[in-house]
């Protein structure tokens, strides 16, 4: 408790305001700067023996008995009260659900109000007939409201909303049936045909689109395995598969479009010559045979398809290649985007934090074995966040510098083992090129000869990253982030070194050499694409398979490997590029693509379950898969889309085979297109986008421009909001310890001897406060007739203790941060503090459900500060008085000793009332100021 | 499953796929595992109540360290015991992948709070530490290690300092762990 408590120390609000006073009267006027600190000892030990209540409500709340009716003061809470109070005091009838969290978006404000109600749900003391009605009444109207908000939304809004809500099956019924009752008696009031058509087309689609949901849910592919898996190895695992099975969808896709546009209208037109055999090798080199087949560029026909349409093949294969990747970039960015925005966005900055561990416990895991095992491994990670924070960064700067040098010396072996597998894949293709003679028969050997390449390249992505991870023994990384992420980037790194390395060779010299290079480029893909599939396999024979008998039998000490989803996911991303890649001169590729990923997803399956143990570290999951789709995006997309674009654009097209031959480039067949429309009066606009946007620059520099204006103000937006945020936090932080000064205020009153010196001090500070600004001065008036109530209060109880609260009201009155409306709820909190001031007279056990209820306040202002609504934080400040006369009557009741405190209890609610006038009138005032 | 599809009705059905974040087929799952645990007990009544202890051989929660809360937290009976099948499909509702953050983080705060009093206190926190690294004495934290770690998530969380992490805060803290929306989930 002691780590928030001095909170107010630290104020400088505090120390400026007038509340020193107090400190200047004291004889003791301490020489440094902090006048508190010496009050410190006293108000601790007020704290450890005065109201030991109030601690330990705090701090332990086994002791609930005499929680129980006071809760209420979160906006929350009321639902569990119901629970937990015995329900003779409740208001059981149905008609008062409580209403609390339950905010669509559209609806925020209000719900927010009809929440603060909700805290009176519990807290009806029969006796108190009054009041109950009158919370009743007001329950029952928010109910009204919300039924009226909710007639009041769009078919789609009501039922998001009504589901929101954070209740029972039963309440949401109700609720649901009085929004029904409510909407069929307005309709049938004015019934207009179009509402009520509008009604009906919206329920069919509504209808439409949840029968469409299930069907998906239906047709969900590997739905039991990926349950199975999320079952034993937790979500971060599972994503690996999910992203498998993204990719497994996109390849469908991009078949289907590809087949469907591209090779349907082909087929008819295709023959193999017959000289032409298949030897069976093809299916690894995907030359021979394959090379007249539909498989390639090569085979498809330039010429336009006659029949009862006319089918433009040239076309027909740029536009859908075109279309497939427009899509792809659109889907991926659009994921990439979304889930940016909720991973890293609006994600902790601070690393390793406590609740994320705590937060990211999983639901889904529902084996025995895997949950004891995910309970040691979280310990074992809270332990380390525990140590790391402890120990802190306590590196002396030779261990610094040589860190660094390890680091430096890792990333410079890394990045020359790429630069120079990528060069020694050059060398090694000019080699093979050398070796290769444009043949349409080759022998067995030269074909098998293909496959050196692709062979080399594999055998570098498996080789080389087990290599890297090594350097993770020896680089010591301060944090488990940074290693991964290096990790990653070195993978990436080498992954499109080769794959780059390979691009530049075949646009420079397969493109100038062979007469029908697209085809060639293509059966290179092919292979790649096959012998990695190869590799990937011995990759999980290797990776999991021998590390798990390694592990079991040989060397106990290295355990049962996991499941490396960063190296699979790299591995993946690098099959998609080539996948893409290829699209353009293996339309068909998807196919093979599609097969990979399905025989993939069952070997990766098996892999996982017989050799892998479920992942030491938890956590960060969502935040990997971010980062994989923006791997996918950047290096593996943009990379293979610019590639293709290079091909579109500056690259001849053979001459004699495939769709484009005897064009400049592949992309002039969208001008000779054009020309071609230029004659049809219909596609006049065709022809105009095509001259004014297509080609013309000033069109690209003006968007250039828009969207760097667009980007710089949205920068700016950022900024602002970053400081906004901060403001706003730093509001909620002072908010807080405002409270803590409070709370302290109170316990050294308690402690502190009553005066009478409250006449002149009052006086004083109705002084001061007409000395200064309007706004202020229509606050304090009402503070003043506060305290005037707190002190007539006091005095029933024969107790005069004002002068102390009246320095706090002035103190409030400076605090520069305070708005008219926080300097009123200032006085609010102080209207209440008069209450709890006299209970504390009363036995303790009264006064710290009391602090409570004033805690809860405070959170509440806050709420109102944040709403800026004017009529809600008004009746929120009657709510909050009455509230607390409600706790204070209630509490007697509670104890059960009337007799004693009798004679007190009409002056205390009189006094309380008068409080709420007082509240009442500023808030009026503060209104008509405003 | 025809079975069970014939068994609630259109009308029933519908209005449950309107009230939760459930597909139809979840729905029909639902109904189908729920009476299959019904049928050990008595079938007589029209929205029986099955008891706690049945409801946690399921194997989706039976290994769950939170099991007992989660149940406690959905049921709508006076004495916190048993699941009426609409109970049951609240459970599911919140844990099932549709379901909003707010839903999810206001359940998850619920179920966290063990002893059901609106704030996360210190005791809350332990419990629900001790609920995660396991409840038997060498799996547990050590006391120093206990406070300490309470000390850090009440200064993550904790805006308002007063030393307990209310809802808001708890959202707060939640909307900035990605991973908890996906793992804050069941599937039947």
């Amino acid at each position: 408790m002691t780590h928030y408590s001095n909170g107010a120390f630290y104020n400088p609000a505090y120390h400026d305001s007038e509340t020193l006073e107090l400190d200047r009267r004291s004889p003791r006027k301490p020489h440094h700067s902090n006048p508190y600190a010496q009050e410190e000892p006293a108000w601790q030990a007020g704290r450890a023996n005065v109201f030991p209540t109030v601690t330990g409500q705090w701090g332990h709340s086994d002791d609930s008995a005499w929680r129980v009716p006071w809760e209420g003061g979160q906006e929350e809470e009321s639902r569990w009260g119901r629970e937990r109070l015995p329900t003779g005091h409740l208001p059981t009838h149905p008609q008062s659900p409580p209403w609390q969290q339950a905010a669509p978006t559209n609806m925020t404000m209000r719900w927010r109000g009809m929440r603060r109600m909700s805290m009176f749900v519990n807290g009806e003391p029969t006796h108190l007939s009054i009041t109950e009605d009158a919370i009743r009444n007001e329950l029952e109207q928010e109910e009204q409201n919300l039924v009226k908000d909710l007639v009041a939304c769009s078919t789609k809004d009501r039922i998001q909303g009504i589901k929101e809500l954070p209740m029972s099956y039963e309440e949401k019924k109700h609720i649901r049936s009085q929004v029904l009752a409510f909407k069929s008696s307005k309709k049938s009031r004015h019934l207009s045909c179009f509402a009520d058509c509008s009604d009906n087309v919206s329920l069919s689609f509504r209808r439409c689109g949840s029968s469409m949901a299930s069907t998906r849910q239906t047709l969900e592919l590997w739905q039991g395995t990926m349950k199975e898996i999320g079952g034993r190895f937790g979500t971060s695992v599972l994503s690996y598969f999910l992203f498998l099975k993204s990719l497994f969808m996109l390849n469908i896709f991009s078949f289907l479009i590809n087949f469907g546009f591209i090779t349907i209208p082909m087929l008819a037109y295709n023959q193999i010559p017959q000289n032409v055999t298949f030897r069976g090798l093809e299916l690894l080199t995907g030359a021979g045979y394959f090379n007249y087949t539909v498989m390639y560029y090569g085979s498809y026909g330039s010429d336009i398809i006659k029949g009862l349409l006319d089918y433009n093949m040239q076309l027909a294969y740029f536009f859908t290649i075109a279309a497939y990747m427009v899509l792809c970039g659109a889907s991926i960015i659009y994921s990439m985007a979304s889930s940016f925005k909720t991973n890293y966005v609006l994600s902790d900055p601070v690393a390793g934090g406590s609740w994320q561990l705590l937060c990211s416990w999983d639901f889904s895991v529902t084996n025995e074995k895997a949950v004891r095992q995910r309970k040691n491994n979280l310990r074992v990670q809270l332990k380390e966040t525990l140590s790391e924070k402890t120990q802190g960064e306590g590196l002396t700067t030779a261990e610094r510098m040589k860190h660094f040098g390890v680091q430096l010396g890792a990333w410079f072996i890394s990045t020359s083992l790429a630069v120079g597998c990528g060069s020694a894949i050059y060398f090694l293709s000019q080699y093979e090129q050398r070796q290769t003679t444009d043949t349409d028969n080759w022998s067995l050997l030269q074909e098998a000869e293909t496959l050196l390449v692709p062979f080399v390249v594999s055998l570098i992505n498996l080789v080389v990253p087990l290599f890297y991870s090594l350097f993770n023994k020896f680089e010591l990384y301060s944090n488990q982030r940074r290693q991964i992420y290096a990790l990653i980037f070195r993978n990436v790194l080498l992954k499109m070194s080769i794959l780059g390395i390979l691009c530049y060779y075949w646009m420079k010299e397969v493109a100038t050499k062979f007469s029908c290079w697209e085809s060639m480029v293509g059966q290179a893909l092919y292979r790649l694409v096959i012998v990695d599939f190869f590799f990937l396999m011995l990759g999980s024979f290797f990776g999991e398979f021998l590390s798990n008998v390694i592990g079991t039998r040989w060397l106990p000490r290295l355990g049962v490997p996991e499941f490396d989803v960063a190296r699979n996911v790299l591995d993946l991303i690098y099959a998609q590029t080539l996948a893409w890649i290829g699209i353009y001169f293996s339309p068909l590729l998807p196919v093979i693509q599609i097969i990979k990923f399905f025989i993939l997803f069952y070997l990766k399956k098996v892999s996982l379950m017989q050799n892998c143990q479920p992942p030491r570290r938890v956590g960060r999951a969502a935040q990997m898969r971010t980062i994989f789709i923006a791997l996918l995006f950047f290096p593996s997309f943009v990379g293979s889309l610019s590639m293709m674009a290079y091909t579109f654009w500056s690259l001849t097209p053979s001459k004699h085979c495939g769709p484009f031959q005897g064009l400049n480039n592949t992309f002039s067949i969208v001008g000779l297109w054009v020309t071609d429309l230029e004659g049809i009066s219909t596609a006049s606009w065709v022809v105009w986008i095509y001259q004014n946007v297509i080609r013309s620059e000033i069109f690209y520099f003006l968007v250039t421009i828009i969207i760097l204006f667009i980007t710089f103000i949205f920068w700016q937006v950022t900024q602002g909001r970053k400081l906004l945020i901060l403001l706003l936090r730093q509001q909620i932080i002072n908010e807080g310890k405002d409270k803590t000064f409070l709370l302290e205020k109170l316990q050294t009153l308690q402690k502190s001897q009553p005066n009478n010196k409250s006449k002149t001090q009052i006086k004083q500070s109705k002084r001061r406060s007409d000395g200064s600004s309007s706004g202020v001065r229509s606050n304090s008036n009402a503070m003043v007739q506060t305290f005037l109530a707190g002190q007539q209060d006091s005095r029933g109880n024969y107790f005069c203790d004002v002068p102390v609260p009246s320095d706090i009201s002035t103190s409030y009155q400076r605090i520069p941060i305070a708005s008219d409306r926080q300097s009123s709820s200032n006085a609010l909190a102080l209207a209440r503090q008069r209450a709890e001031v006299q209970d504390y007279r009363t036995p303790s056990t009264l006064a710290s459900p009391l602090v409570q209820v004033m805690q809860a306040r405070q959170d509440y202002e806050r709420q109102a500060d944040a709403m800026d609504d004017g009529s809600s934080s008004m009746s929120n400040i009657m709510m909050q008085v009455m509230e607390a006369r409600m706790r204070a009557e209630e509490g007697y009741g509670v104890q059960g000793r009337p007799v004693a405190t009798e004679s007190s209890v009409p002056a205390r609610s009189s006094a309380l009332i008068q409080a709420m006038l007082a509240r009442q009138q500023s808030q009026n005032e503060y209104d008509d100021g405003y | 499953m025809g079975a069970t599809a014939s068994q609630l009705g259109k009308d029933v059905l519908s209005e449950y796929q309107e009230l939760t974040f459930l597909t139809k087929q979840e729905i029909l799952l639902a109904h189908k595992r729920f009476t299959e645990l019904q049928s050990r007990d008595s079938r007589g009544n029209l929205n029986p109540r099955v008891p706690t202890e049945t409801i946690l051989t399921l194997p989706e929660l039976k290994s769950n360290p939170f099991r007992d809360r989660i149940c406690r937290v959905f049921s709508t009976s006076e004495s916190k015991d048993g699941l009426t099948f609409e109970d049951f499909l609240d459970l599911l509702s919140a844990f099932s992948d549709s379901a909003t953050l707010e839903i999810k983080s206001h359940y998850a705060f619920r179920i966290f709070d063990f002893d059901d009093d609106g704030t996360l206190d210190e005791n809350d926190l332990k419990k629900l530490v001790n609920c995660l690294t396991g409840e038997t004495d060498d799996t547990r934290l050590t006391p120093d290690e206990m406070t300490q770690l309470i000390r850090n998530i009440l200064e993550e969380s904790d805006i308002d300092k007063d030393g307990t992490v209310n809802l808001s805060e708890f959202q707060h803290v939640i909307s900035r762990s990605p991973d908890f929306v996906s793992s804050f989930k069941i599937v039947l």
